[in-house]
């Protein structure tokens, strides 16, 4: 009897002990910057240079003055697969205003498997390669699907952290679409630390 | 209290203590799947027997079973690593639950959600040696809410065998 109570308080002990460890450690753990955490409507989208399923890379930056809907999945997200004829469709629709959709596998599995189902899915919107770096750089993003909705300046207009109906994924859209193009978009970046959207500048002589 | 009684009641209470633990994991990466303590598992030499483990969900999320309906959907998956003293047999996993989602009301997935318990077949060699073995490993899983899905994930698992001679 006495032997099982000390099992006890030892067991308790332990749990809490550890439940405290967690938090101490999720405090304490990370290192740099944090970055893209609450609210990110109007903070500069961080840029990034990333593989697409055929080698290429692609920088976000490379889509300055067009409205880009950012969106990250996996191929073992039942929920995602749910926008992706979605996306396509809004694509081609809203592809002559502006809009870029690009779509950013968070999957470990090779690209060819990535791609045979992109294509299964009749993806022809911009797939790259996700990496823990632009996962951590937009937020440390986990919930699949999430999507921002970037504006003509990098800004970020919304995010959407789960599925959405088509409708609301549309407004979005639209919303990004009536941006204009500012070529001196203000740095108003929390996550980055220059403006992929400012005009390329010349070295000084 | 018997010795039995008191031994399971440590064991609820651990894991309520760890249910708790579903929604305070660091970076708010939620564990979404804890196990509950297997107590000390006997065995006799030359013999068999079955290892329950108990794991709950949290209540939001569901994981795919070990048989999803989908090659591109992560199967939960246990692996045991054994000392030289026992081999595992068998691992006999519940059967999945047909269930639809909101995000996709007619497309129905195999999952677990709630409480299930795979077992474990363990065995012995008839010259197995006396003694106390540790037996870990991990449960692999990919867990969803109803609007979204999270990367897959491990937890560990660990018990105690207690090898007997005939």
């Amino acid at each position: 009897m006495k032997r099982n109570a000390l099992v006890f308080v030892v067991l308790v002990a332990a749990i809490l002990g550890m439940l405290a460890a967690g938090k101490y450690l999720d405090r304490t753990r990370k290192h740099g910057p944090l970055k893209m955490v609450g609210n990110v409507k109007g903070v500069q989208a961080p840029d990034f240079d990333l593989a697409t399923l055929d080698g290429r890379r692609v920088k976000l930056s490379d889509f300055r003055g067009k409205a880009v809907l950012l969106n990250f999945w996996a191929t073992w997200c039942p929920p995602c697969k749910i926008e992706m004829p979605w996306f396509e469709e809004l694509q081609k629709q809203y592809g002559k205003d502006g809009l870029v959709v690009l779509g950013v596998a968070m999957d470990d599995t090779e690209p060819p498997k990535i791609a045979e189902f992109a294509h299964e899915m009749g993806v022809n919107y911009q797939v790259l390669l996700g990496t823990d770096k632009v996962s951590d750089d937009y937020g440390d993003v986990q919930y699949l699907p999430t999507t921002f909705y970037i504006d003509r300046n990098g800004v970020i207009v919304d995010k959407a952290a789960g599925l959405f109906s088509r409708g609301e994924i549309e407004n979005d859209i639209k919303k990004i679409l009536a941006s204009s193009h500012n070529s001196a978009a203000p740095q108003t970046s929390r996550a980055s630390a220059g403006n992929p959207w400012a005009p390329p500048t010349k070295d000084a002589p | 209290m018997t010795k039995r009684a008191g031994t399971v009641a440590a064991a609820a209470v651990v894991f309520f203590l760890a249910t708790l633990g579903l929604a305070q994991a660091p970076g708010g990466k939620q564990s979404y799947v804890v196990m509950a303590p297997v107590g000390n598992v006997q065995l006799r030499a030359g013999a068999s027997t079955s290892v329950e483990m108990d794991f709950r969900i949290g209540s939001e999320f569901h994981i795919n079973s070990h048989h999803p309906k989908a090659d591109y959907l992560i199967p939960t998956v246990l692996k045991l690593n054994v000392p030289e003293q026992l081999t595992v047999a068998d691992v006999k996993y519940p059967a999945g639950e047909d269930m639809a989602f909101a995000f996709a009301p007619n497309d129905k997935l195999s999952v677990y959600s709630g409480d299930f318990t795979i077992n474990a077949v363990l065995k012995a060699p008839a010259n197995a040696a006396a003694g106390s073995y540790p037996v870990k490993g991990e449960l692999r899983f990919q867990a969803c809410d109803h609007s979204a899905c999270y990367p897959p994930r491990s937890i560990p698992v660990q018990f105690q065998v207690t090898v007997i001679k005939k």
